[in-house]
C-alpha cells in the first residue's frame, strides 16, 4: 500500500431530502490487506468452497444433500425428511433468526461482513474486476477512458468471467433441488428442461446482477436486516468505530512529527479509511446503516498508523461503553435470552430428531359401509391403510389391533413390506363376534417393524357395530 | 419528488419503485411457496384440481407457484407504492410522516 497518490475526496453529502434519488456514484472499493481482510477471504473460500463442492458429495447412494423438489423429499446426508418433517425445517429457520439476533447482539454485523452471500459473492466478482481491470486507481481511469481496444478486451473479460461464474452458481444453486449429476449432464446434452433452465437462468441472473451490477446497493436499499439490525445493538454491542477523541482534530502531517505538538488528534486524514469501504462511507462520521462491518478500514488505517508510527486502532473493533471509558458487560439480560431461545430451540430439535420415528401410519375407515356381517355371526369393518416408511432401508412391519375383546385382523395376514421412502396402500379387515360388536368402539392399530426394534406406531381409529 | 427534479432524478426514482415493487414481493413470494408447498404437493393440482393444470408436472408447479406467488405480492406492493406516491402531502415528503 503506498500513500503517495492519495488526495482527500470531495465532500460528497447530499441532503437528507435528495439522497435516497440522488443518482449512485460508482463507488471502486480500494483493494486492501490486514486482518480482517484476511478473515474475510477466509470465509469467502469456505463458505463458497462449501456451496459449490457439496452439492458434489454423495452419501449412501445418493447425494449427500439433496432439496429433492421432483420426489418431495430432503436428503440431508444420512437423515432423509419429507414433507411430514416440516417441523424440522421451521425449527431450523427459527433456530437460524435466534443466532442472527445473538451473534448480532454480541458482535454487530458479523453476518454481513463475512457470511452474507451478498457479501461472500461480491468478494468474489470484485476479485474478477481487479484481476481483470487492475486496481482502484486504474479502473477509475479505464473507465473515464475512451474505448480503446485495451478497455474491450478487459472488459469483455470480465464480463466472461462474470457470465459464467454466475451461471455455474445458478447451475449449482438448482442442483441442491434436482439432482446435479443429472442435471449435468442435461446441460452437456442441451437437453434441459425448460424449468430447470428458468430457474438456472434465474438464480443466475440474480448473482449477476446482485454481485456484479447492484452491490453495496443490495445492502444500502434492499436489505431489510441492514435496517432493523440496530435493534439488536446496545452499548455492549462490539461495533467497529472511529476513536474520535484521538483522532480529532484530523489534519495531514509527516511521519515521525508528533500529533499533539502540532495541535492535531492522530487521523492524518488520508480518507484510505474511505476508498476501501465497499459501501463507501467515511467511518468517521459515526457508526451508520451502510457499514456491513467488513473491518476494510481497520485494516486501511492500521497499516497507515503503522506507517506513521502511531500505535494501532484508531478504528477499532470497540463498544460504545469502551469507547467512553466504561466497562463492557458480556453477560447482558438480551445475551441472555437470545441464548436461553437458542438453547431451547436446538435442544427441541436434537430432541425431536432422535426421538423421530421413520414411519407413518395412516388409517382411513372404508367410506362405503359402517360395517358387513359376514358369516359364522361375524361384524367385519373395512380400513384403508397407508404405511409410509421414512427411513433409508426396507422395512417389514406387523400390524396388532387392541382395544376392544374378540377382534380379530383378517387382513393383511401377512407382514407388510415396504420398500425404502415409499408408500404402501393396504386394506386391512377387522372381524369381531356379533355379540360384543354393537355400538361405536374405540379401538387402536399398533404397526412395529419385524426388523428393526424401537420402529412402531400407534394409531386410534374406530370400529362400528349394529346400534344396541 | 419535488416538480424541479432533473430527468435523471426521475429515472432513479422510476428504478426505485419498481425495485420496491419487485423486491419485496420476491421475499414474500420465497416465504410463501417454502410454506404452501411444504404442506400442499403441486402434484395434487394436477390430480385434483381444474382442468387448467392437466399435465402440470411437479417442477412446473413449483415455479408456476412461485410465479403466482410473487405476481400477488407485486400487485399488493405496487398499489403501496402508488398510494404513497400519489398522496397530496407526498411531494417533497423526506421520510414517514413528513409533512
Amino acid at each position: 500500500m503506498s500513500l503517495a497518490p492519495l488526495r482527500p475526496l470531495p465532500a460528497s453529502e447530499p441532503s437528507a431530502g435528495s439522497s435516497f434519488y440522488a443518482a449512485a456514484e460508482k463507488i471502486y472499493p480500494r483493494e486492501i490487506s490486514g486482518r480482517f481482510t484476511r478473515l474475510r477471504q477466509v470465509a469467502v473460500v469456505a463458505l463458497l468452497g462449501l456451496f459449490y463442492g457439496v452439492a458434489w458429495l454423495d452419501w449412501g447412494g445418493h447425494q449427500a444433500v439433496l432439496f429433492d423438489l421432483p420426489a418431495r423429499k430432503f436428503h440431508l446426508f444420512g437423515l432423509t425428511l419429507w414433507p411430514q418433517d416440516f417441523l424440522y425445517l421451521a425449527l431450523l429457520l427459527i433456530i437460524a433468526a435466534l443466532s442472527l439476533f445473538f451473534f448480532t447482539a454480541l458482535a454487530g454485523r458479523l453476518w454481513c461482513g463475512y457470511a452474507c452471500p451478498q457479501t461472500v459473492w461480491t468478494e468474489l466478482f470484485v476479485w474478477i474486476e481487479q484481476w481483470t481491470e487492475g486496481t482502484r486507481s486504474r479502473r477509475m481511469k479505464l473507465d473515464r477512458g475512451p474505448w480503446t481496444a485495451e478497455k474491450l478486451l478487459r472488459k469483455a473479460l470480465k464480463q466472461t468471467l462474470w457470465v459464467a461464474l454466475a451461471l455455474w452458481t445458478g447451475f449449482t444453486f438448482v442442483g441442491y433441488f434436482t439432482p446435479i449429476r443429472a442435471l449435468g449432464a442435461g446441460v452437456a446434452s442441451l437437453s434441459l428442461g425448460p424449468w430447470s433452465t428458468f430457474w438456472i437462468a434465474l438464480y443466475g441472473l440474480a448473482t449477476y446482477g446482485n454481485a456484479g451490477f447492484l452491490r453495496e446497493q443490495v445492502c444500502k436499499y434492499m436489505c431489510p436486516y441492514a435496517r432493523f439490525q440496530s435493534a439488536m445493538f446496545d452499548k455492549d454491542t462490539l461495533i467497529i468505530s472511529y476513536d474520535e477523541a484521538r483522532g480529532e482534530p484530523r489534519g495531514p502531517r509527516r511521519r515521525g512529527t508528533a500529533a499533539r505538538a502540532l495541535g492535531l488528534g492522530d487521523c492524518i486524514d488520508c480518507t484510505l479509511c474511505v476508498q476501501v469501504c465497499p459501501t463507501g462511507i467515511d467511518i468517521r462520521k459515526g457508526l451508520q446503516y451502510e457499514c456491513i462491518a467488513c473491518g476494510a478500514c481497520i485494516d486501511a488505517c492500521d497499516g497507515v498508523m503503522d506507517k506513521m508510527g502511531d500505535p494501532r486502532g484508531l478504528i477499532r473493533y470497540t463498544t460504545e461503553h469502551a469507547l467512553h471509558g466504561r466497562a463492557t458487560h458480556l453477560l447482558r439480560p438480551r445475551m441472555v435470552v437470545y441464548a436461553a431461545l437458542l438453547l431451547l430451540a436446538g435442544g427441541a430439535l436434537a430432541y425431536s430428531l432422535v426421538t423421530r420415528t421413520p414411519l407413518i401410519l395412516d388409517v382411513i375407515r372404508d367410506r362405503n359401509a359402517l360395517y358387513r356381517e359376514v358369516s359364522g355371526d361375524q361384524i367385519e369393518n373395512a380400513y384403508a391403510l397407508k404405511v409410509i416408511n421414512l427411513d433409508d432401508r426396507p422395512h417389514t412391519y406387523r400390524l396388532v389391533v387392541s382395544g376392544m375383546q374378540g377382534l380379530e385382523l383378517t387382513a393383511p395376514s401377512e407382514p407388510i413390506t415396504v420398500p425404502p421412502g415409499s408408500v404402501s396402500n393396504i386394506p386391512a379387515r377387522l372381524d369381531a363376534p356379533a355379540a360384543r360388536a354393537g355400538g361405536v368402539h374405540r379401538i387402536a392399530l399398533t404397526l412395529a417393524a419385524v426388523d428393526a426394534p424401537g420402529i412402531s406406531v400407534r394409531e386410534n381409529t374406530r370400529f362400528i357395530g349394529p346400534s344396541p | 419528488m419535488t416538480p424541479s427534479a432533473s430527468p435523471e432524478q426521475k429515472r432513479r426514482a422510476r428504478a426505485l419503485d419498481v425495485a420496491l415493487v419487485l423486491w419485496p414481493s420476491f421475499l414474500a413470494a420465497c416465504a410463501a411457496s417454502l410454506l404452501f408447498f411444504a404442506v400442499v404437493d403441486p402434484a395434487l393440482l394436477r390430480d385434483a384440481g381444474p382442468r387448467l393444470f392437466a399435465g402440470l408436472e411437479r417442477e412446473a408447479g413449483y415455479a408456476l407457484g412461485f410465479i403466482f406467488f410473487w405476481g400477488v405480492g407485486a400487485l399488493a406492493s405496487a398499489l403501496s407504492v402508488y398510494l404513497i406516491r400519489t398522496e397530496r402531502s407526498a411531494a417533497g415528503r423526506t421520510g414517514p410522516g413528513a409533512p
